[in-house]
């Protein structure tokens, strides 16, 4: 039993790997072996530990836990790990056929199936130097998984991607030496233990920001999110969902770690993370309403999703607030795969990305636009759509305080317009030639569309059973909440007809806009200055 | 050689970063960054006088062997990344006939 972590790393990527070697479409099939053998695995993991994390931790070669290489597991894994799992069923069945590249033998699942291993690796792991290690793995297998379209702009993505990454995570590998120096062990939990009553020094502020700086880059907070929307926007549609749905919540993953090491120090991040989140959130929502490319409105929206999950989870652990931006990251990587994966399926068959060229897909698609309908009304927080929970419980945990409240707000109105926008392309005249797609797609979409609605409708008992807490105060059902949805949808409604149809000229102005690299490195420097400034100099 | 010394090489590596509008140079600056990172490791496990950390007769002080074996994986992933970047590099050449960042994005603006 105590093996199953080792398994759940290595299962992958040795079915990877004989999928590199035979090079067969008989063992292609392997992949869904493998995926189904692991989700018993989790299963029964989860069914032996699930309530006891002291007993998972499993030292690899019987070292001492404090120099050896570790692996635990709490609730907060286990979750993710359900999470990445059913990703990757997901992903796996939607591209399992259906490639937007037209070559045989691609090696595609070989890199798909390995990601998966590093992934899982890097939610499991113990040890600080491992987590850098998985964190560089996933950076450099993401890269490969966006610049697969072989196209220039896959390629340029890619580099951006992954030069931007490689320099964040090499701060991280400072924080980490600093720690090391500081105590002579790398391992998580014993650094927490060490830290207990420790006089506030400033060589572990350092490292505390330095490990934040990794975790900010990952995760694409204000200044540096520039990365995402270029390379969630040209990657394949499965990676795209991939990548919003799962990679980037790995950063958000660090940021929960990182605080939950940190927890003795009890240092005050959570007014300097909520205002980079309100800010995060408000930027990708006014970049998405500028954007004219489907998946870049895709792209930028997740920019702000993570915005809106990062004003939940700066607030400490304690509070509900907390557990409403943790909701949202599971709401978030439902909502935006099926949205991602839609948005795959008919630019196939339009052959265009523009959504001003797309129209008429509640005719020529029925099932998926059906299945879009529900992606959209999760997004904007549709009452008994997974989305409304969460954006409810972070209302409820910031109703007090009024500035925060009005960020909230606007970012609301502003997703609401930008998928009055998008959701023009279902109506309109059927076009004359489309490419209709087979049906494994459709079968993904529809598991994730039940989802979206099994988790706003049955949220009690899942959060109760994840998280161990009581969310019975949060009810979708009643007219207040509905009243508010209407109006969001009417005043959105209203500024797309006024403002963004119209395309006016600041409207285009943020469209034309873009950060260079130079300039995106020398913002996250003052975002390393600014995080010095509030962390040791206030 | 002084941990002060390596924070300058990794300071070198953040201003060709932020200055540099070349693809490969910036590659190579991220290079120069980590090796900053590996040689400030290497320094604070080191230990003046001491051998290297293989058990043998005679020896009494050694240096910390865990930044040596952290370090030695951090340069295989370093050397890792460089190949990634640089085969990216030539792709990109091959597809806008420039490695010039600014000049890339005046082209697909173009297209």
């Amino acid at each position: 039993m105590l093996f199953i972590p080792v398994y759940l790393i290595f299962i992958p990527v040795f079915t990877a790997l004989i999928i590199y070697v035979f090079k067969s479409k008989y063992v292609n099939y392997l992949a869904l072996v493998a995926q189904f053998a692991m989700t018993v695995l989790l299963i029964m993991y989860y069914n032996a530990y699930g309530d006891q994390p002291d007993a998972t931790l499993f030292v690899f070669g019987d070292w001492d836990a404090r120099v050896g290489i570790s692996l635990y597991n709490d609730r907060l894994s286990l979750s993710f790990m359900f999470l990445t799992i059913f990703t990757w069923w997901m992903v796996l069945i939607y591209t399992f056929n259906f490639r937007e590249t037209n070559e045989k033998n691609d090696n595609f699942l070989f890199f798909l199936m390995f990601l998966q291993g590093v992934f899982l690796g890097f939610l499991q792991s113990n040890d600080l130097f491992n987590l850098f290690v998985f964190l560089e793995l996933t950076t450099i297998l993401v890269t490969i998984l966006i610049a697969f379209k072989k196209t220039g702009d896959a390629y340029r993505a890619g580099i951006y991607y992954e030069l931007i990454n490689v320099s964040g995570v090499l701060f991280f590998l400072i924080g980490i030496i600093i720690l090391y120096n500081s105590f002579g062990t790398i391992n998580v939990l014993a650094i927490q233990q060490l830290l207990e009553g420790l006089p506030d020094y400033v060589a572990l502020r350092m490292a505390y920001i330095f490990l934040m700086i990794g975790a900010s880059v990952k995760a694409a907070l204000f200044p540096l999110y520039t990365w995402l929307p270029k390379a969630h926007g040209v990657a394949q549609s499965g990676i795209s969902a991939l990548l919003s749905g799962l990679v980037v919540k790995g950063g958000l993953y660090l940021f929960i770690r990182i605080n939950d090491m940190f927890s003795p120090a009890n240092y005050s991040y959570s007014d300097f993370f909520f205002v980079v989140g309100g800010i995060t959130a408000g930027v990708g929502v006014m970049f998405a309403l500028s954007q004219k490319d489907m998946k870049q409105i895709l792209a930028y929206h997740t920019v702000s999703q993570v915005g809106i999950m990062m004003m939940g989870l700066s607030s400490l652990p304690t509070n509900d607030l907390f557990y409403g931006g943790l909701y949202h990251v599971f709401n978030h990587a439902l909502f935006k795969s099926l949205l991602f994966l839609g948005a795959g399926v008919i630019i196939q068959a339009y052959r265009t990305k523009k959504v001003s060229d797309i129209r008429g897909v509640m005719k020529t698609m029925p099932v998926v636009s059906v299945l879009m309908i529900v992606g959209m009304l999760s997004i904007t927080g549709a009452p008994l759509f997974n989305g409304f929970i969460s954006k409810t419980i972070i209302k409820y945990g910031i109703y007090d305080q009024e500035w925060k409240y009005w960020i909230l707000f606007f970012v609301n109105i502003g997703t609401a317009t930008s998928f009055i926008k998008m959701s023009q392309i279902f109506f309109g005249p059927k076009p004359m030639t489309i490419l209709l797609s087979e049906t494994p797609q459709r079968v993904s979409m529809i598991i994730i569309a039940f989802s979206c609605v099994i988790l706003g409708t049955f949220y009690i008992p899942i959060s109760t059973g994840f998280f161990g807490v009581d969310l019975s105060y949060v009810s979708p059902f009643g007219l207040l909440p509905l009243y508010d949805y209407i109006a969001t949808l009417t005043i959105g409604f209203a500024f797309y007809k006024l403002v963004i149809e119209k395309d006016v000229k600041p409207v285009r102005m943020i469209r034309e806009f873009k950060v260079s690299f130079e300039t995106a490195n020398y913002l996250m420097v003052i975002y390393v200055v600014a995080l010095v400034t509030y962390f040791i100099i206030l | 050689m002084d941990p002060i010394l390596t924070f300058v090489v990794i300071l070198i590596g953040f201003y060709g970063l932020s200055t540099s509008t070349n693809i490969i140079k910036s590659v190579f600056c991220v290079t120069i960054i980590e090796s900053g990172v590996i040689l400030l490791f290497l320094n604070l496990g080191n230990l003046d006088g001491g051998s290297i950390p293989i058990v043998g007769e005679g020896i009494t002080m050694i240096a910390d062997p865990l930044p040596q074996a952290l370090m030695i994986t951090t340069i295989v992933i370093g050397s890792t990344v460089t190949a990634l970047a640089l085969m990216l590099c030539i792709k990109v050449f091959h597809h806008y006939g420039t490695v010039e960042w600014a000049e890339i994005l005046r082209r697909e603006e173009g297209k």
